[in-house]
C-alpha cells in the first residue's frame, strides 16, 4: 500500500512539473472568467460545444499572439474565487458576472471605452450601457439579459373559470379560486424569497406598487409607503395559503420544476421557462402575461443583465497591446457568427442590436421578448451599496415570514444603506 | 436428564403461544377495514344553490346515484357549499357534490381476496398456524429435555415454529402498508390518470374483494374517490404474534435473553445500515434516472421506469475520470505525505520527554481552527509565492498541512495506549529509535494508524473550498470541483451530479475495504497492555 | 520509563522529530492565520481590495451586526447537538460494530459511505430527499404505504435546522464510530474475561473496562469534533443559506454571507477570529482538563 502510494506522489510531482510553466515573451495571455449558465456552457467554451470545435480553440487560431485562459466557474462560487484573486492582486483581465458596482471605487476596472472598439460599442443597446455608468464613465458592457413576465398554466385557469389577473385584488381572487376548486393540491401562485433571490420578489411587488429600490432621483427609497405595503402584500399571499409553503427556501429551480408538472398555475420566473419545462419532458399548455401591479399602478416588466468587465493589470508590459487584445476577444465574441450561437444556447436576450435579426430568424417568439425587454426595470446595481441593499430586502422579506416588521426592517436597511 | 421442571414450563409456553394464536384469531375477525367510498365528486365553480346550472348538475347526479342503487349499493348525495365575496364585491361560489358510501371489511375476507395484500396475509395467517403447530408437535416426546439434547426432528420443529412466528410479526405491517397503498394512493393515481399500467387487472380483484363483483363496468367510478383505512386495532396483532415469539423461542432455546439480544444486535445493524444506505439509494436510481424523470412531483416511481445507462458514458465524456485521476493523486499524496510528517511527529510525543510538549500539542490543534474559507486568501497568497497556483502539487501540500492535526493527535493516542516495553527490549538488543518504531511499534499500532490514513484520506478526497480557489484550469480540478460543472445557473442536473458523485465515493470504499482487515487486526498477541 | 531515558543524552533529538510536521503547519497553515489576523486589523473594500490598519473597527462593526445574537445561539446549538449526539451514537455503533457477528465486514465498510462521500454532496443529496413536492423521503413513505399524503418535512426554521443537525450528525458518526473501534481494538479480551470471573454486569465492564480504554480516542474526535462542526460550511449552506433572515445560519455561513453576499469583508474576517478565539479557549478548556486526569492516571 506505501509503496504504491508513494509511486503515486512521485507520479504527481512528475504530472504537476510537466504542466505548463513557460510563455513565450510576445505573446499576450488574457485570464477569463466566464458563469456558468447551463449545462452546456463549458462544452461550448472549452469542450466540442460549439460545432465540434470551442470558442477558445477558434479564437486562438484567429489571434496567434494572444492566449486565453479561460475559466467557467459556477455561479456559487464564484465571487469567492474573484474576491480571493482580487485580494492577492491577482484579478482576472476579463470577468463576466452579474455585478460591476463594487469594483469601481477601488479602481479596479478599466473604463470601457480604453478597450471597446467604436464599433461594437455602437452596437449594444443604448438603455443597457446606461445600467453600467457611475460617475459618468462606462464600466462594463452586457453580456445578456432575460426578461421576467408572469407565465400561467392555461388549462388550470380555464377549468377553474377564471382569467388571468392583472391587479393585486384579482390575483387574490384567481388564486382563491384555484385554492377552492383543486382542494390545494395545485398552488396558486410561486412565490421565491430565498438568499439567491429575494430582490427580484422585492422588485415584482414594490415595482408594481409605484414603489421600488430608489426614487425619481436616483437615491434609495427602500422603506416608503408603496414598499412596506408591497412587501406585506407578497408575505400576505403566502399566509393566505396561496403560494408554495416554503418561500424561504424553495428556489427557482423548484418554481420551475412544479411549474412544468402542472403543480403550479402561475408564477413569474425569466423567459427560459418554455425550454426548460420542454427539458423537463413537461407538456404544459402556457402563456405570458404582465406581472399583476396594485389597483391603478402600472404593471411594470423586470429585466436582469449579467456584464463582460475588464480589470487594470500595472504589470502588463504594453498596456495598449492588452486593451487591443481585450478589444479583439469582445469583437470575436459579440460576432454575430459566435454571440447568436451562444445566446440561443443559453437561452437569454442579447444585449446588441446586430444580434437581434438572426435570432428573431431562429424564433419568432423572440420578437415578443425583445419588445418587453424595451420596457423593463433593472436593479440599480450601478449604485455601491446595491449587494447590502440586494442581501437587505431579502432579509426582511424572510424576516416577515416569520412574523417580523416589514416597517421596522425597511426603516433600518434604509437608515443602514444611507446613514 | 430429564427435568419435569422444564416440562411444566415449556407446556406453560405452549400455552401462551396458543392464547397468542386465539388472540390474533379474534382479530382477525372483527372488521378492522373500513371503506369510504365517496364514488362520485364533481367540482362546480360559480354555481349558486338553486341556479340553472346547480339544477342540471343534481339532475345528472340523481341519475348516476339511481344506477348505483339500482345495483344495491346504499348511496346518497352530498353537497358542500364555498362562498366567497371577492375583491369586487360579487360574490363567488364553488359547490363540491360527492356521492358517498362507507363500509367495512374483517381480515378474514381478505384470505379470498386475489389483491396482493391477500397473500400477504395469506402468509400470515398460515404462518401464525404453522407456528402454533410445530411448537406443539416440537414439545411432542421431548418436552422434559433440554435443548441440547433435543433430537433433529425436534429441533427443526422448535427452530419452524420460531421463525414462523417472526415472519408473522413482520409481515403484519406489510399487509398494512400494502393496503395502505392500494387503497390510497394506486387509487388516487389510477383516478387521476396519472398511472395506466397494471388498472384493469387491480380494478377487477377490488371489484370482486369489495362488491362481490357487482360493481362490473362502472368499477371505475366506484373506485374514485375510495379510501380504506385500518382501525387502531390492527396494532394488536403484533402483541399477539410477538407473544407467539417469545414463547416459540422459549420452547427452542430456553434462555430467551441472550437469544433476544442477539437479534437486538442484527436488528440495530440492519437499522443502521439501511439509514445510512438510504442517500446512496436516492443518488443511485436518480443517476440512472432521464432529465424528465429526476422530478418525480407524483411520487409515481420508487425506481427509474428505465434505466438510463447512457448517463455514466455522459458524465465520462464531461472529463469525470480526469477529475477523479487528480483526486486520487491529490488525496493519495496528501496522505502519505501527512503519514510521513505524523508519525515521527506523535512518536516524539508519546515516547519521549522534552520542554514544549504540551505547547506543541497545542499548536497542532490550533492549526486545524480556522475554516479553510477563512484562509483562502492567505493561503491563496502563499500559492502565489511558492508558484504552486493551480497545480495539483499545491493542493496536496496544503491537505497535507490541514490533515497533520489530525494524524499527530490520533496517532499519539495510539502509540499512548501500547506499552513501550517492547521498543525497549528491542532498543536494548542494539536497535536504533527508528528501526525500533518501525518493525515494532507500526506493526502494534496497525488499527490506530489505518484510521488515521483513512481519515486523511477521506479529508483531501472530500475538500472542496480551496481547490476552488487554486484551481483554475479544467484539467486540474479534482472530483469534487468537477462536478460543479452540473448544477448550473439555468438547471441542475441531478442525473450527472449523483452519477458523478456515486463514482466519487467507490474508490475510498475499495481502499477502505483493502485495509479493513488491519483495522480488525488489532495488537498482537505479546504486547503487555498499560 | 520512556525511551528517552534509556537513551538520556540527546536533548535536541525530540526537535528533530517533530521537524517535518512543524514546517508543514508553519507554512500551509499558520502563515495564512496570520494574514487572516493582519486583515481583521485592515480596512478591506467591498471588491476585497486590503487597505490600511483600522485597528479593532471591524471588530466592533461585527459585535454590532443585527445577526450577531441570534447566529451565536445558533452556532452554539449546532456544534452542542452535532458533536453530543454523534459522540454517543458514535460509540454505541462502535461497541455493536465490534461484536462478532455474520457480516460485520460489510456493516463495517457500509458505515464508512457517508464519510466517503463530500460533504457538499451529502448535503445536497438530503435537500433533494426532505423536498415536499418531489423529495425521495416522501416518494418512499408514500409507495410503501406508510403514510397517505405527502407531508412538509421543513415546514418551519426550526425544522429545518433539526435536519441539519441530523445531516450533521449522520456524517460525523462514522468518525466517532471508528475512532472509538480503533481503540476498543486495542483492548485485551482477558480483561473481560477476568472481569466476569469477577462477577461483573455489562455497565461494570463498560464503565470500569471499556470507557477508560478508549477515553484517549474519545478525546481526539470530541476535540476535533469541535472544532470540525463548528467550522463546517457545507450543509447549511446547500440546505437553507440561512434562510429565512439568518435564523438558520451558524457562525461560519453567516461570515460567509456576510463577505460573498453583504460585501462586508472587514467584519467577516473580524467574526472569524472571534470564533477561532472562543475555540481556542473552548477546546484549550477541554484539552487541559483532559491532560490533566491522564497525567493522574
Amino acid at each position: 500500500m506505501k509503496k504504491l502510494l508513494a509511486l503515486m506522489l512521485a507520479l504527481v510531482m512528475v504530472f504537476a512539473l510537466a504542466g505548463p510553466t513557460a510563455f513565450a515573451d510576445d505573446e499576450i495571455t488574457l485570464d477569463v472568467i466566464i458563469c456558468q449558465y447551463g449545462p452546456n456552457t463549458n462544452d461550448w467554451f472549452l469542450g466540442t460545444g460549439m460545432d465540434g470545435t470551442n470558442f477558445v480553440a477558434k479564437f486562438e487560431a484567429e489571434n496567434p499572439g494572444i492566449k486565453l485562459n479561460l475559466e467557467v466557474i459556477s455561479w456559487n462560487d464564484v465571487h469567492q474565487v474573484v474576491d480571493t484573486r482580487i485580494a492577492n492582486n491577482n484579478a482576472p483581465d476579463i470577468l463576466n458576472i452579474d455585478t460591476f458596482s463594487e469594483f469601481v471605487p477601488d479602481g479596479l476596472l478599466m473604463p470601457v471605452k480604453d478597450y471597446c472598439p467604436e464599433e461594437l460599442f455602437g452596437d449594444f443597446f443604448p438603455a443597457f450601457i446606461a445600467e453600467s455608468v457611475i460617475d459618468d464613465t462606462v464600466w462594463a458592457v452586457p453580456d445578456l439579459a432575460s426578461a421576467r413576465a408572469l407565465f400561467y398554466n392555461v388549462d388550470i385557469l380555464d377549468e377553474v373559470g377564471v382569467d388571468v389577473p392583472t391587479t393585486w385584488a384579482e390575483l387574490e381572487d384567481v388564486s382563491q379560486a384555484i385554492l377552492d376548486f383543486y382542494d390545494g393540491e395545485i398552488y396558486p401562485w410561486g412565490i421565491d424569497m430565498t438568499t439567491d433571490e429575494g430582490q427580484a420578489c422585492f422588485a415584482y411587488y414594490a415595482w408594481g406598487n409605484g414603489g421600488g429600490f430608489t426614487d425619481e432621483n436616483g437615491d434609495w427609497a427602500l422603506n416608503s409607503p408603496e414598499n412596506v405595503e408591497a412587501v406585506k402584500f407578497a408575505v400576505g399571499l403566502v399566509e393566505k395559503g396561496y403560494t408554495n409553503p416554503n418561500p424561504a427556501t424553495q428556489t427557482r429551480y423548484d418554481l420551475q420544476d412544479m411549474f412544468a408538472a402542472g403543480k403550479l398555475a402561475m408564477v413569474i420566473v425569466p423567459n427560459q421557462l418554455p425550454t426548460y419545462v420542454a427539458d423537463k419532458g413537461g407538456e404544459i399548455n402556457m402563456a405570458t402575461a404582465g406581472i399583476p401591479a396594485a389597483e391603478g399602478k402600472t404593471s411594470s416588466s423586470v429585466g436582469v443583465m449579467d456584464r463582460v468587465m475588464a480589470f487594470k493589470d500595472d504589470s502588463a508590459p504594453d498596456q495598449a497591446a492588452r486593451n487591443e487584445a481585450i478589444g479583439k476577444f469582445l469583437e470575436f465574441f459579440y460576432r454575430p457568427e459566435n454571440y447568436v450561437g451562444w445566446v440561443s444556447m443559453e437561452g437569454f436576450l442579447p444585449a446588441v442590436n446586430s444580434a437581434v435579426e438572426a435570432l428573431v430568424e431562429a424564433d419568432p417568439s423572440f420578437e415578443a421578448w425583445l419588445d418587453v425587454l424595451a420596457t423593463c426595470q433593472f436593479y440599480p446595481a450601478a449604485k455601491a451599496e446595491w449587494a447590502q441593499v440586494r442581501q437587505g430586502v431579502t432579509t426582511v422579506e424572510q424576516e416577515a415570514l416569520i412574523g417580523g416588521d416589514v416597517q421596522a426592517g425597511l426603516d433600518a436597511l434604509q437608515a443602514a444603506v444611507t446613514g | 436428564m430429564k427435568s419435569p421442571e422444564l416440562k411444566s414450563q415449556n407446556r406453560r409456553a405452549l400455552a401462551l403461544l396458543l392464547l397468542g394464536l386465539i388472540l390474533a384469531l379474534i382479530l382477525m375477525s372483527l372488521p378492522l377495514y373500513r371503506f369510504n367510498a365517496a364514488i362520485l365528486t364533481k367540482k362546480s365553480s360559480n354555481t349558486f344553490v338553486g341556479d340553472e346550472k346547480y339544477q342540471s348538475v343534481m339532475a345528472e347526479l340523481e341519475t348516476t346515484a339511481e344506477e348505483y342503487r339500482a345495483q344495491g349499493f346504499d348511496v346518497s348525495i352530498n353537497e358542500s357549499v364555498t362562498e366567497r365575496v371577492n375583491s369586487k364585491g360579487e360574490t363567488t361560489s364553488l359547490i363540491t357534490f360527492t356521492i358517498d358510501q362507507v363500509f367495512s371489511k374483517n381480515l378474514f375476507s381478505f384470505l379470498t381476496a386475489s389483491l396482493p395484500a391477500g397473500h400477504v396475509f395469506r402468509l400470515i395467517f398460515l404462518c401464525a398456524l404453522l407456528s402454533a403447530l410445530c411448537a406443539a408437535l416440537g414439545l411432542v416426546g421431548s418436552s422434559d429435555l433440554l435443548p441440547r439434547f433435543l433430537d433433529g426432528r425436534a429441533r427443526f420443529l422448535r427452530s419452524a415454529a420460531a421463525v414462523l412466528a417472526l415472519i408473522a410479526l413482520l409481515l403484519v405491517p406489510v399487509f398494512a402498508m400494502m393496503n395502505n397503498f392500494a387503497f390510497g394512493r394506486q387509487l388516487s393515481l389510477y383516478g387521476q390518470e396519472l398511472l395506466t399500467e397494471g388498472k384493469e387487472a387491480l380494478y377487477r380483484k377490488m371489484d370482486l374483494f369489495l362488491f362481490g363483483g357487482a360493481a362490473g363496468e362502472n368499477i371505475g367510478a366506484a373506485l374514485k374517490g375510495l379510501s380504506g383505512r385500518p382501525s387502531g386495532m390492527l396494532c394488536l396483532l403484533l402483541p399477539a404474534f410477538a407473544l407467539m415469539l417469545l414463547c416459540a423461542v422459549q420452547i427452542r432455546c430456553g434462555a430467551i435473553k441472550s437469544t433476544l439480544l442477539r437479534g437486538l444486535l442484527y436488528t440495530f445493524v440492519v437499522v443502521m445500515c439501511i439509514v445510512v444506505l438510504y442517500p446512496y439509494y436516492v443518488m443511485l436510481i436518480t443517476a440512472f434516472r432521464s432529465n424528465a424523470e429526476t422530478l418525480d412531483m407524483y411520487f409515481l416511481h420508487m425506481f427509474p421506469t428505465r434505466w438510463i445507462w447512457s448517463n455514466l458514458t455522459d458524465i465520462i465524456h464531461r472529463d469525470v475520470p480526469r477529475f477523479l485521476l487528480n483526486s486520487i493523486f491529490v488525496a493519495g499524496g496528501a496522505t502519505v505525505l501527512a503519514m510521513l510528517c505524523g508519525i515521527p511527529a506523535a512518536y516524539a510525543m508519546a515516547r519521549m520527554n522534552f520542554a514544549g510538549k504540551k505547547p506543541f500539542l497545542g499548536f497542532v490543534i490550533m492549526s486545524q481552527m480556522f475554516s479553510p474559507v477563512v484562509l483562502l486568501i492567505g493561503i491563496s497568497q502563499l500559492m502565489n509565492t511558492l508558484h504552486l497556483n493551480d497545480s495539483v502539487v499545491g493542493l496536496m501540500l496544503v491537505n497535507a498541512a490541514f490533515n497533520q492535526a489530525f494524524a499527530v493527535w490520533l496517532l499519539r493516542g495510539t502509540f499512548v495506549a501500547i506499552s513501550p516495553e517492547m521498543e525497549q527490549a528491542a532498543l536494548i538488543d542494539g536497535c536504533g529509535t527508528v528501526s525500533a518504531l518501525i518493525r515494532v511499534l507500526l506493526p502494534m499500532a496497525a488499527p490506530g494508524i489505518v484510521t488515521t490514513l483513512i481519515f486523511v484520506f477521506i479529508n483531501a478526497w472530500n475538500e472542496y473550498t480551496i481547490s476552488t480557489v487554486l484551481i483554475s484550469t479544467a484539467s486540474n480540478k479534482p472530483i469534487t470541483v468537477g462536478i460543479t460543472q452540473f448544477s448550473s445557473f439555468n438547471m441542475i442536473e441531478w442525473q450527472y451530479l449523483f452519477a458523478a458523485s456515486l463514482l466519487a465515493t467507490i474508490p475510498v470504499v475499495i481502499l477502505f475495504m483493502s485495509i479493513e482487515k488491519h483495522l480488525t487486526a488489532g495488537l498482537t498477541s505479546g504486547g503487555v497492555k498499560g | 520509563m520512556t525511551v528517552n531515558a534509556i537513551q538520556g543524552k540527546r536533548k535536541w533529538e525530540p526537535y528533530i522529530w517533530l521537524l517535518p510536521s512543524i514546517v508543514l503547519i508553519a507554512i500551509f497553515v499558520v502563515f495564512p492565520i496570520l494574514i487572516v489576523f493582519k486583515l481583521s486589523f485592515s480596512e478591506i473594500s467591498q471588491g476585497g481590495v486590503v487597505g490600511g490598519f483600522i485597528g479593532f473597527q471591524n471588530y466592533t462593526e461585527a459585535v454590532r451586526l443585527p445577526a450577531f445574537k441570534t447566529v451565536m445561539l445558533n452556532t452554539l446549538w449546532w456544534v452542542l447537538s452535532v458533536v453530543g449526539l454523534s459522540t454517543v451514537l458514535g460509540f454505541i455503533v462502535a461497541l455493536v460494530l465490534n461484536q462478532k457477528f455474520r457480516g460485520r465486514k460489510i456493516a463495517r465498510s457500509i458505515l464508512v459511505f457517508p464519510w466517503a462521500t463530500s460533504l457538499v454532496i451529502q448535503a445536497s443529496v438530503w435537500n433533494y430527499i426532505i423536498k415536499y413536492e418531489y423529495g425521495s423521503l416522501n416518494n418512499v413513505l408514500l409507495n410503501l404505504g406508510i403514510i397517505n399524503q405527502a407531508i412538509n418535512w421543513r415546514s418551519s426554521y426550526t425544522v429545518e435546522f433539526i435536519w441539519e443537525c441530523g445531516v450533521g450528525i449522520f456524517v460525523t458518526v462514522p468518525f466517532v464510530a471508528f475512532c472509538v473501534l480503533s481503540g476498543l481494538q486495542s483492548i485485551d479480551g482477558s480483561l473481560y474475561e477476568a472481569a466476569t470471573v469477577d462477577g461483573a454486569g455489562f455497565w461494570d465492564k463498560l464503565w470500569n473496562i471499556t470507557l477508560p480504554l478508549v477515553r484517549p480516542s474519545l478525546t481526539v474526535s470530541t476535540v476535533l469534533n469541535i472544532i470540525y462542526v463548528f467550522n463546517s460550511f457545507p450543509i447549511v449552506y446547500t440546505m437553507t443559506k440561512g434562510a429565512p433572515a439568518h435564523k438558520t445560519d451558524t457562525m461560519i455561513t453567516y461570515l460567509y454571507m456576510l463577505s460573498f453576499y453583504e460585501r462586508k469583508k472587514g467584519p467577516a474576517t473580524a467574526l472569524s477570529v472571534i470564533g477561532f478565539l472562543i475555540l481556542c479557549v473552548c477546546a484549550g478548556v477541554y484539552m487541559m482538563g483532559v491532560m490533566r486526569k491522564e497525567e493522574e492516571q
